[in-house]
């Protein structure tokens, strides 16, 4: 309430400086012009066919392709911070001065778990099966 | 999705090859971020994940399009999607930027379900105009269109020939029958009742009166006739004619009726003057008053 002026909503924060407002239109609209000579991970086909099970009908090729690249950031950010949680169970022990840490890593429910768990999803998967 | 039934429809096979392909970009993607291998439960996951994902996206985007009374989901609905998923959309161009040098992997999958040709029958029936053309065509004619056949009647003179006496013969049969059950009867041997009725015979009080009467079909006939040759003066004159009848001798009743009869195209009427039974009389047609 004591916030409003002009007309414009100012949330609280705003006013010590903590966050700052987006005031951009939509910046994509430059990114969608170069997203036509890039081509996603996830085939158009594959995305428009889940897009259109749940309702959503693409006039646009461009706009699939954004969608596309959206969920492909969301996974890979995931498997980043998994490759995080990875990194730092290897190195806790401190055995990378006599070795760096061995290469190869593998992703495991023990690092997803914690990972997704950030992201405020909760797995829980039976560690063995009767 | 098939539990553990072997056999799938092509629509499961669809279904199966998009998941397929959206393993292999998980895989790459966890290939990109720098893991060598990875346990099948977590790319099992994260495929899920992702499937889930997109079509929450397009949800959500389909119901903010709409929520502004637009049919065609625009870029603005699919920032504001991103937005409430808590995705960070000035991110993007940069993660696309960076991820170019990855290799373009999982090729789209081609095979389309058909239905087998081998099982079809006959030409299906196009499209009316007012269906959409991407609708499924319609099903095989045999499916839904009903020829009846017809036995061709027997049209043999000799069965028919027959076929008509024994149905003459049964109904008349039938019907005295049912007369002798319904009225009285008279039975042709001493003791035994039941076995041969036969219709009672009501004696008249003056056995010759109905010999000697024309019927009522013959006056009926006669005033037909009447009516259309002559005028209707000339029908009073015969009725006067008729009722004199009654009262005058046996012989010249008779010459009467035969005059009558022989002015009058040839009918059975010997024998209509037999027949009491009401069943068997002939048909009576209503009067028909020829307008002159």
């Amino acid at each position: 309430e004591g916030a409003m002026s002009n007309g414009v909503y100012v949330p609280p924060g705003a006013a010590n400086g903590e966050v700052k407002p987006v005031v951009s239109s939509t910046p994509l609209v430059d990114f969608l012009m170069q997203l036509e000579d890039y081509t996603p991970t996830i085939p158009d086909a594959v995305t428009g066919y889940y897009l259109n099970r749940a309702g959503f009908e693409a006039s646009d090729p461009r706009i699939i392709r954004l969608i596309s690249l959206a969920a492909q950031k969301f996974i890979s950010d995931i498997a980043n911070d998994a490759l995080q949680h990875c990194k730092m169970k290897g190195t806790a022990s401190g055995s990378s001065r006599n070795k760096s840490k061995d290469k190869k890593y593998t992703l495991t429910m023990e690092d997803l778990t914690p990972a997704l768990a950030e992201y405020g999803i909760n797995v829980k998967k039976p560690h063995y099966f009767t | 999705r098939s539990g553990s039934k072997h056999t799938t429809t092509p629509a499961d096979n669809y279904y199966l090859a998009r998941r397929r392909t959206l393993q292999v970009v998980v895989s790459s993607l966890l290939t990109e971020a720098g893991f060598e291998s990875a346990e099948k439960a977590a790319v099992e996951t994260l495929t899920e994940m992702l499937q889930s994902y997109i079509s929450e996206i397009g949800r959500s985007a389909k119901s903010y399009c709409e929520h502004t009374a637009r049919t065609q989901p625009t870029l603005s609905d699919i920032v504001v999607t991103l937005v409430e998923m808590g995705f960070n959309v000035e991110t993007l161009p940069a993660y696309a930027k960076r991820s170019q040098r990855m290799v373009i992997t999982a090729p789209p999958v081609t095979n389309q379900p058909v239905t087998p040709k081998a099982l079809t029958a006959g030409q299906n029936k196009p499209h009316p105009s007012h269906i959409p053309g991407h609708f499924p065509e319609f099903p095989d004619p045999h499916t839904y269109i009903k020829t009846p056949t017809y036995r061709e009647p027997v049209s043999d003179y000799q069965v028919l020939r027959e076929k008509a006496a024994s149905q003459r013969r049964d109904v008349e049969r039938a019907l005295t029958r049912f007369m002798a059950k319904t009225g009285e009867t008279q039975s042709l041997f001493k003791d035994d009742v039941s076995t041969f009725p036969l219709i009672a015979a009501r004696p008249f009080t003056v056995p010759y009166l109905t010999a000697l009467l024309p019927s009522e079909l013959e006056m009926q006939q006669m005033e037909e006739t009447d009516s259309s040759e002559q005028d209707d003066q000339t029908d009073t004159e015969n009725l006067p004619l008729h009722m004199s009848t009654d009262d005058s001798g046996p012989e010249k009743e008779n010459a009467s009726v035969l005059q009558q009869n022989t002015s009058l195209s040839g009918s059975r009427n010997g024998e209509e003057n037999m027949i009491d039974n009401p069943y068997l009389r002939p048909v009576k047609k209503p009067k028909i008053r020829r307008k002159k």
